[in-house]
C-alpha cells in the first residue's frame, strides 16, 4: 500500500467506525461510496472476465455460438423495457430449469445419500450412537406432517437440544469470525497507518 | 447502576480495548496445532511435486482479514512444495484478492506464469462454472484473468480437466465449498479441501466427517496453527493475543449480563 | 422451457450421449452468460435509481451523487485502464473498496458483543444449553483456553464434531430432500414463484 492509499483507507475506516458513536454524514458518504465502487467493480469484472471472452470475442472470431450467447444477453436486458420485458423470462427459464435439473442428482448423491451413509458406520462407539440419535432426533423435529405426541414428541424434543448445541457452537464461531475482522482493521489502523505496531 | 441498561457504546469501548491492547503489547500466544490443521498440512505435504491444485478464492473482501491469512498460509505451503496452481474465483471480490495474493507469492517463489501457475479469475453462476471445469478447463475459461488465451499456457496444455487436478482448495467465507463437493466432488471425483472463515466451520464439519471434504482449516486460529507448522509468524499468529482477550471480554460480558438478569428476576 | 432444460440436464447425467454432452456444455455456458447479463443489468438499474434521485434533487441526492461518482470512477478505471496489477482499478479496490467493506463487517464485532451482553440469557434449558456451548467453543478455540489443559479444547472439539454434526446432518438431509422436491415442482411447472409478480 502506498502512503496515499494508507491515508485513503484510514479515512474511510474511521468514517465507517464513526457509526459506532451515532449515524452521521461521514458514515453515510463512505457507505454510498462503498456501494458505488462495489457495483462498478462487479460490472467491470463480469464484463472483462465473462462477457468479453464468452460473447464478444467469439462473435469477432465468427463463432455462431457467440451470436446465440449474445441473443441470451439481449433477451435478459429486455427486462428494462415495459413492453418487451416478458422476453427476459426466456433466459431466466434456462437458468431456473437447468439449475433444477442439475441440482437433483447432486443433492441426492452428495447431500442426502452421502450424509445418510455417514450415519451408518462400521464401527459402533459412543460417538456413532450419539450421532445417529442426533440425526434422527433433528429430522423428527423438522417433521411437521404429524403432531408431536408420545415417543415422537420425545424425539423432537431431543432434536431441539442437538440443534441448540449446533447453534451454540455456530454462535461461538461467529463471534470468533467477527472479532477476527475487527482485529484486522485495528491492526491496520495501529500498524499500517499510525506505525505503532 | 442498572447493568442491563448500560449505554452500548461502553461495550464498544471494552471490545475495542480488548482487541487493541494485546496488539500494542503482545505476549505471543499461538496455541496448539489442532488435528484438523495438521490434516490439511499433511494433505498438501503428501501431494507429489509438480501436481496441480485448483485454489478458488470464493470469498468477499469483507472477510479477508480473517480468511486472507488462511489463504496466505495455504498458497505459501503449496508453492514451497513445488505444486502448480490454477487460480479461480466464484465470488467477484475474491477475484482481485486472489490475483494479488497469487502474483505476490509467485514473485517470491519464482513461479513462472503460464507454466507453474495461471490465474483464470471470475465466473458468475458457480454451479455451471464448477461443472464446466470438469468438461474442459480451457473451454470454460478461453481467456485467463488478464485476457491472455488459456491455450497459450503450457500448464493448461497438460491439465485439461479435474482428471488432471490433484486437489481443489476453496478459500471460502460462505457455502461455496458445498457446491464444489456436490458438483465437482460427487460428479467428477476430484478431492476437495476448504480454508474457511470460522463462522462456516460447523456447516462443513459433516462433510469432513463423511469424507466428502478431505481437510478444512477455519478462521484466524486455523491460520495461526498453519503458520506454526510452516515455522513462521504471520497475521494469524499476531492476532491470537487479541482474539483471546476479546473472547474473554465477551465471555465476561455475557456472564455479567446473566448475573444482572437473574438478580433482577429474583427481585421481581 | 423450464421443464425442457430441467429434464435435459437431469437425463444427461444418467445418459452420457455425445449430443447430450454438446448440449450440456452449451447450456452451462449460457447459464453463465445469462447470469453475467443479469449482473450488468443490476448495475444499470442501480445507476438509474441514483440518477433519478440526483436529477429530481430528492432527499439525500448528494449521497446518490457520491455513489454515482464512485461507480463511474470504478467503471472507467476498469473498462479503460484494465484490471491487471498496477492499474487504478486494483488500487481503488485495495485502498478504498476492500478496507471500507472490511470495516463495515468488523462493526458486527461490536454489535454482536453488545447483543450477547443484552440478549444472551439462560432463560430456559434450551437457551442455557446454547449459551454454555457457545462459551465452551469460544474458550476452547483460543490459546488461553488451551493453556487451561486439554479438557476445554477437547470438549469444544467433541461438541462441534459429534452433536453439532448430527444436528447439521439432519438439517442437510432435510434440506436435500426438500430441494429435490422443489426442483421437481419447478421442472413440472407447479412452482412458478421464480417468474415474479402475483402467482
Amino acid at each position: 500500500m502506498s502512503d496515499a492509499g494508507i491515508w485513503l483507507a484510514a479515512i474511510g475506516t474511521l468514517a465507517i467506525f464513526s457509526f459506532l458513536y451515532r449515524d452521521n454524514p461521514a458514515y453515510r458518504a463512505a457507505e454510498q461510496i462503498l456501494v458505488g465502487l462495489s457495483v462498478g467493480y462487479l460490472v467491470v469484472i463480469t464484463v472483462r472476465t465473462t462477457l468479453v471472452p464468452k460473447v464478444a470475442l467469439p462473435i469477432l472470431d465468427g463463432d455462431p455460438w457467440g451470436i446465440v450467447a449474445a441473443v441470451w444477453v439481449l433477451l435478459m436486458w429486455t427486462r428494462v423495457s415495459t413492453r418487451a420485458g416478458w422476453l427476459s423470462r426466456l433466459p431466466l427459464a434456462v437458468i431456473v430449469g437447468a439449475g433444477a435439473g442439475l441440482s437433483i442428482p447432486a443433492m441426492l448423491k452428495a447431500r442426502v445419500l452421502s450424509q445418510l451413509g455417514a450415519v451408518i458406520r462400521p464401527e459402533i462407539d459412543v460417538n456413532a450412537v450419539v450421532g445417529a440419535i442426533g440425526v434422527l432426533a433433528t429430522l423428527s423435529y423438522f417433521y411437521f406432517t404429524r403432531p408431536p405426541t408420545g415417543a415422537f414428541r420425545v424425539a423432537a424434543r431431543t432434536g431441539t437440544w442437538f440443534l441448540m448445541v449446533f447453534f451454540g457452537a455456530t454462535f461461538g464461531y461467529t463471534i470468533m469470525s467477527r472479532l477476527s475482522l475487527l482485529i484486522g482493521r485495528t491492526e491496520f489502523l495501529l500498524g499500517d497507518w499510525l506505525g505503532l505496531l | 447502576m442498572n447493568l442491563a441498561q448500560i449505554d452500548r457504546r461502553w461495550i464498544f469501548v471494552i471490545v475495542f480495548l480488548a482487541v487493541a491492547l494485546p496488539l500494542l503489547f503482545p505476549i505471543g500466544l499461538v496455541g496448539e496445532v489442532s488435528p484438523r490443521t495438521q490434516t490439511m498440512h499433511d494433505l498438501i505435504e503428501a501431494l507429489p511435486r509438480g501436481a496441480t491444485v485448483i485454489i478458488s478464492f470464493d470469498c468477499e473482501a469483507a472477510s479477508w482479514p480473517e480468511i486472507g491469512p488462511v489463504a496466505e498460509a495455504l498458497v505459501e505451503h503449496t508453492m514451497q512444495r513445488g505444486i502448480r496452481i490454477i487460480g479461480t474465483s466464484f465470488l467477484s471480490e475474491g477475484t482481485a484478492l486472489g490475483f494479488e495474493l497469487l502474483s505476490r507469492h509467485a514473485d517470491a517463489a519464482d513461479y513462472v506464469q503460464g507454466r507453474d501457475w495461471v490465474y483464470l479469475g471470475f465466473r458468475p453462476q458457480y454451479v455451471a462454472a464448477i461443472l464446466g471445469l470438469g468438461e474442459s478447463i480451457t473451454q470454460e475459461y478461453p481467456r485467463d484473468y488478464i485476457n491472455q488465451p488459456s491455450e497459450d499456457h503450457t500448464l493448461l496444455g497438460a491439465v485439461r480437466s479435474y482428471r488432471d487436478v490433484a486437489l481443489v482448495i476453496s478459500i471460502a467465507d460462505d457455502t461455496m465449498p458445498q457446491y464444489w463437493i456436490e458438483y465437482a466432488g460427487a460428479r467428477y471425483g476430484v478431492k476437495i479441501a476448504a480454508g474457511l472463515s470460522a463462522v462456516m466451520v460447523t456447516t462443513f464439519t459433516p462433510y469432513l466427517d463423511s469424507g466428502q471434504l478431505q481437510a478444512l482449516i477455519g478462521g484466524l486460529k486455523g491460520a495461526a496453527e498453519y503458520e506454526r507448522l510452516l515455522g513462521r509468524e504471520g497475521a494469524g499468529s499476531r492476532g491470537m493475543d487479541a482474539q483471546s482477550s476479546a473472547h474473554l471480554a465477551i465471555i465476561v460480558l455475557v456472564i455479567i449480563g446473566n448475573v444482572a438478569y437473574f438478580r433482577g428476576r429474583g427481585r421481581s | 422451457m423450464v421443464g425442457v432444460f430441467g429434464f435435459a440436464m437431469l437425463i444427461q447425467y444418467f445418459v452420457p450421449h455425445p449430443l447430450g454432452r454438446v448440449l450440456y456444455g452449451r447450456v452451462l455456458e449460457w447459464m453463465q452468460v445469462i447470469f453475467a447479463a443479469g449482473l450488468v443489468l443490476g448495475g444499470a438499474t442501480y445507476a438509474m435509481s441514483h440518477l433519478r434521485t440526483v436529477s429530481g434533487r430528492r432527499e439525500g441526492w448528494i449521497y446518490s451523487l457520491l455513489a454515482l461518482a464512485a461507480l463511474t470512477l470504478m467503471l472507467a478505471a476498469g473498462l479503460i485502464g484494465g484490471i491487471d496489477r498496477g492499474t487504478l482499478f486494483l488500487w481503488l479496490f485495495n485502498n478504498l473498496q476492500a478496507p471500507l467493506q472490511q470495516t463495515v463487517f468488523s462493526l458486527l464485532a461490536f454489535f454482536v458483543a453488545s447483543a450477547a451482553y443484552r440478549g444472551f440469557r439462560a432463560r430456559n434449558i434450551d437457551a442455557a444449553l446454547l449459551l454454555i456451548v457457545a462459551l465452551v467453543v469460544m474458550l476452547g478455540r483460543i490459546p488461553i483456553g488451551e493453556m487451561t489443559g486439554p479438557f476445554l479444547p477437547d470438549l469444544a472439539r467433541w461438541l462441534v464434531d459429534v452433536p453439532a454434526v448430527a444436528a447439521k446432518r439432519g438439517i442437510l438431509i432435510g434440506i436435500g430432500l426438500g430441494s429435490v422436491a422443489v426442483a421437481l415442482r419447478v421442472m413440472l411447472g407447479i412452482e412458478r414463484a421464480w417468474l415474479g409478480g402475483r402467482r
